[in-house]
């Protein structure tokens, strides 16, 4: 086969765009159906327009929804962050332990995220459960963990951050690998301290490669469906239905599948705006971080 | 087999390479493309390899235009100045590969010899057996070469095939090159940025600067008639020394300051600002010509001669002397090099948006 | 001395956070070896056994869970062999060739990364059912496109970018096509990467949970959710979900292993290169 030399890259793409339409198609069918009330019940569904989305914006479920969504982005993301780039300035810092340590870092991170929840739930169980038995000489057995409010939204994220602490973690260790040396040394020549080499020059040079962690954990952890389904399905009570679980319980469990499509459309919508001003953000502090190892 | 580039333009981004570039290389003739970094060079190579298509303009290679005609049915070999050795084959697996391709193919046994006489050609013989990566840069470089030499081709295109071999190697190599009977019978382009390999290389050398040709000729068009001030500065070691004065009434040259004046090989306009070109080897402390009055400014030893800074007013002139000449001279001694008019090039002013133009007959 | 006790200090934290990421692993090979009747009463103290591994690889519970384990292996892999034909030659052109057509296709595929799985797996359990894809290996492989194509077409693009396009240009100049450009040059270095992103890519699809949970039933569920369905029922049975949960752990990890090199290119989309 013989292409003319212009058409030669859209030939090579060809195959992923069809397949990309193949993925594209139920995401259009989807969000066709939002302007429907198509359900089990009713399979032959009505044109509703907007009114799908009206319901779902004017619903007290969904802004508690939206915000134990965000609470749990917030503190997984959050956590992770800080503790990732913890642990890889402590990696970093020990040489012989460190890599043999690294190995056993991504350990979690290959784990499914459901089979973890699984993991935790056994753990956090009250009756075979582990977790109280340690706390118990601390005087703190006996912990409801998953059966409060409080205590299930912890717990769901103490399980996101045990999972995706490492992807932190390596990322920053990788930005900590990849730092000039010059900088580090005209400071030394300076007689900066440890504090202030530390503030004034590792930290904005790696906060490029924490942010990409950042932006990839935030966005992810907007959408967490697998490790809430698994360790307390939703509850107690709905005190843990993030978003993607209430789709999946409007569309699945009661079939009102036009009506759970349009939850995780305006999911979406949330994540596409979270992800526009992250990447902006991203934009801002790379040229903050070029300019400081100038 | 000859090359013509007619008003080629080639873009990146916003970044014009080439600006309605026009090139003739001659059938047979070995070729220098001589020009800065970024004036095009390389962009005009790929260009005839078919590796960039260009956006307006024809190229074309024994009249035929090579718009859609794929790099390897143009039959042109290329040299890359970054090698493009293949990293994953050993040094005989790449300079073998273009006998093993579907276009040059050879018996197993031919290519052998064939790759061995290339390689013995070039001193890299015992290289074969070795990876790229475990090459130095002149080894890569030679392998590289290799690679060209070791096919037919109509056409070869070298990209300073020679930059990164040390000084004596490049020396040695450079001799050699033209001599390689393939070479010298085959039309060759050969891009460099050093102008005494140019000068040593070229039948004909063509100047390329920000994407154009500024000026193609022997190497006696470029030397003795340079295009302007920035071709005239481009050739020769030390500088040319450029004078800036005016044309007087009487049709002579007065430096700025009115120290000296100089008689003109040719006419210009008075009152022109002008640069008064002369190559620090057509000045000498002994011999005949216009004498200028000075002092030694510094000296500086080249080898056997000696280059000499002269302060003429408020001008540098530098000349090359004999060291038996200069033996004694100090810093302020007085001195009266000599310029013989037939030497003197004159030139435009320079001005902001460009290089001045040389004065009189092409 | 203050800075030792700094350095003892950093250690013991360093520790520490070892002990959270290990334990519930470690905890989970006690619990799998335990005997059903030691399950409430002690919790280190216990006869081991291997009885749950084997009440888990002998579907005696009705769960058979060495058939969800082929079938994520087949899916898996199916979806890795799909991605790779039609990503490889996608990234490539992306990376040589900057045009308007890659450039939407890249940025569609990366929008998929951060899409919430459900808005494609909702209207798509309504279509399976009307294709009849519904709890097949097609349909499986179909769906986790949407976790390997972005994967393998952005990492590979990354490493196709870092190749010097002079080297498959020098092979047109030696007399081969484009197409033998590309095998005999260009995709024998990129061979890690594409190791890397293969085995990544296997090992997010076999963690993925949502889409068998919603798009199978029975024929084509996968370990993830099989592992789960040990927790339902009337009477707990942790020992046999911790031994499941295991063995479903397993592929991953010892594939994550191999790739450790090449991970912080593939976890960041190529965006983070070491």
């Amino acid at each position: 086969m013989r292409a003319r030399p212009a058409l030669r890259p859209y030939l090579l793409i060809l195959p992923a765009l069809l397949l990309t339409c193949g993925i594209l198609y139920p995401f259009g069918l989807g969000l066709y159906y939002t302007l429907f009330d198509f359900s089990a019940a009713k399979p032959r569904p009505d044109l509703v327009r907007l009114h799908n989305y009206e319901t779902v914006l004017t619903q007290d479920a969904f802004w508690h929804s939206a915000w134990v969504t965000v609470l749990y982005a917030v503190g997984a993301a959050g956590v992770e962050t800080v503790l990732g780039v913890a642990v890889a300035l402590l990696l970093h810092r020990s040489s012989l332990a460190g890599r043999v340590l690294e190995k056993i870092l991504i350990l979690p991170l290959m784990i499914a995220p459901v089979i973890a929840a699984i993991m935790w739930k056994l753990m956090l169980q009250p009756s075979v459960g582990v977790i109280n038995h340690l706390l118990e000489p601390f005087g703190l057995g006996g912990v409801q963990w998953t059966d409060t409010p409080a205590g299930a939204l912890l717990s769901s994220i103490a399980v996101d951050v045990w999972v995706y602490t490492p992807f932190v973690a390596i990322l920053a260790l990788a930005g900590l690998r990849s730092l000039p040396l010059s900088p580090f040394e005209a400071a030394q020549v300076d007689g900066a301290g440890p504090w202030y080499t530390f503030r004034r020059l590792t930290l904005p040079m790696l906060w490029p490669y924490v942010m990409v962690a950042v932006i990839f954990r935030f966005m992810d952890s907007l959408k967490v469906f697998d490790i809430i389904y698994a360790l307390t399905e939703g509850g107690p009570g709905d005190s843990t239905v993030v978003l993607q679980i209430r789709a999946y319980l409007e569309a699945i469990r009661f079939q009102r599948y036009s009506f759970g499509i349009s939850y995780t459309i305006v999911l979406w919508a949330v994540v596409y705006l979270a992800a526009m001003v992250l990447v902006r953000h991203l934009g801002r502090i790379q040229r903050k971080a070029a300019e400081v190892s100038a | 087999m000859s090359i013509a580039l007619r008003g080629v333009v080639k873009s990146y981004g916003r970044t014009t390479a080439l600006d309605g570039l026009d090139l003739d290389v001659r059938d047979g003739e070995f070729f220098c493309l001589l020009g800065p970094s970024g004036a095009g060079k390389t962009t005009t190579l790929k260009a005839v390899a078919g590796l960039e298509r260009p956006e307006a303009g024809t190229i074309e290679i024994d009249g035929r235009d090579m718009r859609d005609v794929e790099p390897y049915d143009r039959g042109v070999a290329m040299c890359f100045e970054s090698y493009a050795l293949y990293p994953h084959r050993s040094v005989y697996d790449n300079l073998v590969s273009p006998l093993r391709s579907p276009r040059h193919r050879l018996p197993p046994a031919e290519a052998r010899d064939r790759v061995d006489t290339v390689a013995g050609l070039l001193g890299i013989g015992d290289l074969l057996d070795r990876m790229p990566g475990r090459l130095s840069n002149g080894q890569r470089q030679r392998v590289a070469l290799g690679r060209v030499l070791v096919r037919p081709a109509r056409a070869f295109l070298l990209d300073e095939p020679l930059s990164h071999l040390d000084a004596k190697l490049r020396q040695q190599m450079r001799a050699e090159l033209k001599a390689i009977g393939d070479v010298r019978r085959t039309t060759t382009l050969y891009v460099t940025h050093d102008s005494v390999e140019a000068l040593a290389l070229g039948d004909r050398i063509g100047v390329i600067r920000d994407g154009r040709i500024v000026q193609t000729g022997t190497r006696e068009d470029i030397w003795y008639r340079p295009y302007d001030t920035e071709v005239a500065r481009a050739f020769g070691r030390p500088r040319i020394n450029l004078l800036p004065g005016t044309v007087t009434e009487a049709g002579r040259f007065r430096s700025a300051d009115g120290a000296f004046e100089l008689p003109l090989p040719v006419r210009a306009a008075p009152g022109t600002e002008v640069l008064a070109g002369v190559r620090p080897r057509d000045v000498s402390l002994t011999g005949d010509g216009h004498r200028l009055p000075g002092t030694v400014y510094v000296t500086e030893v080249l080898g056997r001669s000696v280059e000499v800074t002269v302060r003429i007013g408020a001008q540098a002139l530098s000349l090359v002397a004999d060291r038996a000449e200069v033996a004694g001279l100090r810093p302020d001694d007085p001195v009266r090099p000599a310029v013989r008019p037939e030497n003197l090039l004159l030139f435009e002013a320079d001005r902001p948006h460009g290089p001045g133009r040389r004065i009189g007959r092409r | 001395m203050r800075k030792r006790l700094w350095g003892w200090l950093a250690d013991a934290a360093l520790l520490l956070y070892f002990v959270f990421a290990l334990f519930p692993v470690a905890w989970m090979l006690i619990l799998s070896l335990k005997p059903a009747d030691q399950l409430f009463s002690t919790y280190f103290s216990f006869t081991p056994t291997l009885d749950a591994y084997r009440t888990v690889l002998g579907d005696d519970e009705g769960i058979p869970f060495v058939r969800f384990f082929v079938n994520s292996l087949v899916v898996s892999l199916g979806a890795v062999a799909l991605s790779l034909v039609v990503g490889l030659p996608a990234a490539y052109a992306s990376a040589r060739w900057r045009f308007k057509g890659s450039e939407h296709l890249m940025f569609t595929l990366l929008s998929f990364r951060f899409a919430p799985e459900l808005t494609v797996i909702i209207p798509l359990f309504v279509l399976y059912q009307k294709l009849g894809l519904f709890d097949t290996y097609a349909g499986m492989v179909w769906v986790l496109q949407l976790v390997t194509l972005p994967l393998v077409v952005w990492i590979m693009r990354s490493y196709f970018a870092d190749l010097t396009p002079e080297l498959e240009q020098a092979a047109l100049l030696d007399g081969y096509t484009r197409r033998q450009a590309f095998f005999k040059v260009a995709l024998p270095l990129v061979r890690p990467g594409i190791a890397a992103v293969s085995l990544l890519a296997f090992i997010f699809a076999w963690n993925n949970f949502v889409f068998p949970l919603i798009l199978t039933s029975h024929e084509a569920q996968t370990v993830t959710v099989g592992a789960l369905s040990f927790l339902g029922g009337d009477r707990p049975k942790y020992h046999l979900t911790a031994a499941a949960a295991l063995i479903s752990v397993v592929p991953p990890l010892l594939l994550a292993l191999t790739i450790q090199r090449y991970l912080v290119r593939g976890l960041s989309f190529g965006a983070v290169k070491s």
